[in-house]
């Protein structure tokens, strides 16, 4: 049978169809939690996201359409915005843990676990090609949900060009990103 | 760069714009390709995160959370009062046993308390849809809390859901434990402890097969999981 596309999905979700919600989140359980888990370094914490964003997609909070750019983004957008109101809500120091992060395992579909080390290695490439203030300000604002004041502190740069400085970081990321796409796109 | 709406995207993404703005601000996105194309690739950093496999029970646990929260209710989950749980029950085969005696002596106390209930329930029309049968359960004498069961049929499956209320405090280790009986054959059907309000509800999902039940008791008992009644019964009605 021919893949649903997320899209579909999503709208079908809408309609309050419980096995549509179910496909969503196969499909996107183990990118979502271990990006949680990435922002919020605790896997408890990790799964009260996870359970909000789908909560939020479930009820109808946030709506998507097409116009809003790739449903992934939207996710992700989503979740990330989640894990940002946990840390706040929390004020729990983010403290980097070793903990022991199982890898990961060989029961994931193939194609998945391919698309994502693709997509992986590619945006790891466009990070690189960012300064390393740059590198560590989208980590601050992106990852670690930190306020404007924080990243200022941080990076040792002044509160008022903050935001700016984000923007250029992204819009370097974006066009690194677009390059190595365009070589890439012959594939197909 | 001098847009003033352009300017919004940072904040936009760090989801610090209110309801408004944020209106105004997709508004801008859609004739704006550079906030798009940046929007777009800050979709692509989650894939930065290494591959964690996920707990193997987090799945159920989150849709039935899901799909257990009503729309109109505004508590995450994770609000919910943990006493308040229910306790799931494996059912097994059981032998009769002492329970015999026990349930004749309270279901005769309160068999015409039960009958009249049961007139009254019949006369009410604003009972719930879902809900095809709802009893009363009568105290035994020394008992002060009260306790409702209702059949709810949901989704094609039987479901058999008390409330109780009036509780009085247990210990660790104690449980309130429902009882469906059938011919003096008891099988645990739920079992809850008391939250700090002396509230306590359980909710137990009823084979296709087994709707045919004439008692159902309440029993105090001294620690959960039992698959016969060892405590005392403090609740029960004629079904």
């Amino acid at each position: 049978m021919e893949k649903s596309t997320d899209t579909s999905l999503y709208l079908r979700i809408s309609d309050q169809d419980k096995e549509a919600l179910e496909q969503l989140y196969d499909r996107y359980e183990k990118i979502l939690f271990s990006f949680l888990y990435k922002m919020l370094e605790d896997r408890d914490l990790a799964e009260e996201a996870l359970q909000e964003v789908f909560i939020k997609i479930w009820r109808g909070k946030g709506v998507y359409d097409e116009s809003k750019g790739k449903f992934t983004s939207w996710l992700f957008r989503m979740a990330q915005n989640t894990a940002i109101d946990l840390i706040r809500k929390r004020k729990k120091p983010t403290v980097p843990i070793e903990e022991a992060a199982q890898t990961a395992s060989n029961d994931a579909p193939v194609d998945v676990q391919v698309e994502w080390q693709e997509k992986q290695d590619q945006i790891q490439t466009a990070v690189q090609h960012l300064s390393a203030e740059q590198q560590k300000m989208i980590d601050l604002f992106y990852f670690k949900g930190h306020t404007h004041e924080t990243i200022a502190d941080m990076c040792d740069i002044p509160l008022g060009t903050v935001k700016s400085r984000i923007r250029l970081a992204l819009k370097k990321l974006k066009t690194s990103l677009h390059g190595m796409q365009e070589r890439g796109a012959y594939d197909d | 760069m001098t847009n003033m709406d352009c300017d919004h995207l940072v904040d936009y993404l760090n989801g610090t714009l209110s309801a408004d703005e944020i209106q105004l601000f997709e508004q801008h996105l859609k004739t704006c390709t550079e906030c798009q194309e940046i929007i777009e690739a800050t979709g692509e950093l989650p894939y930065l995160a290494d591959p964690i496999e996920p707990p193997a029970d987090m799945k159920a646990r989150i849709l039935s959370n899901v799909f257990e929260e009503k729309p109109e209710q505004d508590n995450p989950p994770a609000a919910l009062d943990p006493a308040m749980s229910p306790i799931p029950l494996h059912r097994k085969k059981s032998k009769p046993n002492i329970w015999k005696p026990l349930i004749a002596a309270v279901f005769l106390a309160s068999l015409l308390g039960n009958a009249y209930a049961f007139l009254q329930l019949s006369d009410q029309d604003d009972a719930p849809e879902t809900a095809i049968e709802s009893i009363e359960l009568q105290p035994n004498e020394a008992f002060a809390g009260t306790a409702t069961a209702a059949m709810i049929e949901e989704e094609g499956s039987l479901n058999l859901v008390v409330q109780a209320d009036q509780l009085a405090e247990l210990d660790a280790s104690q449980v309130y434990q429902v009882w469906l009986i059938k011919d003096d054959q008891p099988i645990p059907a739920g079992a809850f402890s008391p939250n700090p309000n002396g509230e306590g509800a359980s909710y137990y999902q009823l084979d296709a097969d087994s709707t045919e039940w004439d008692t159902i008791a309440i029993t105090l008992e001294p620690q959960a999981g039992n698959e016969l009644p060892e405590g005392e019964i403090v609740l029960s009605a004629g079904i």
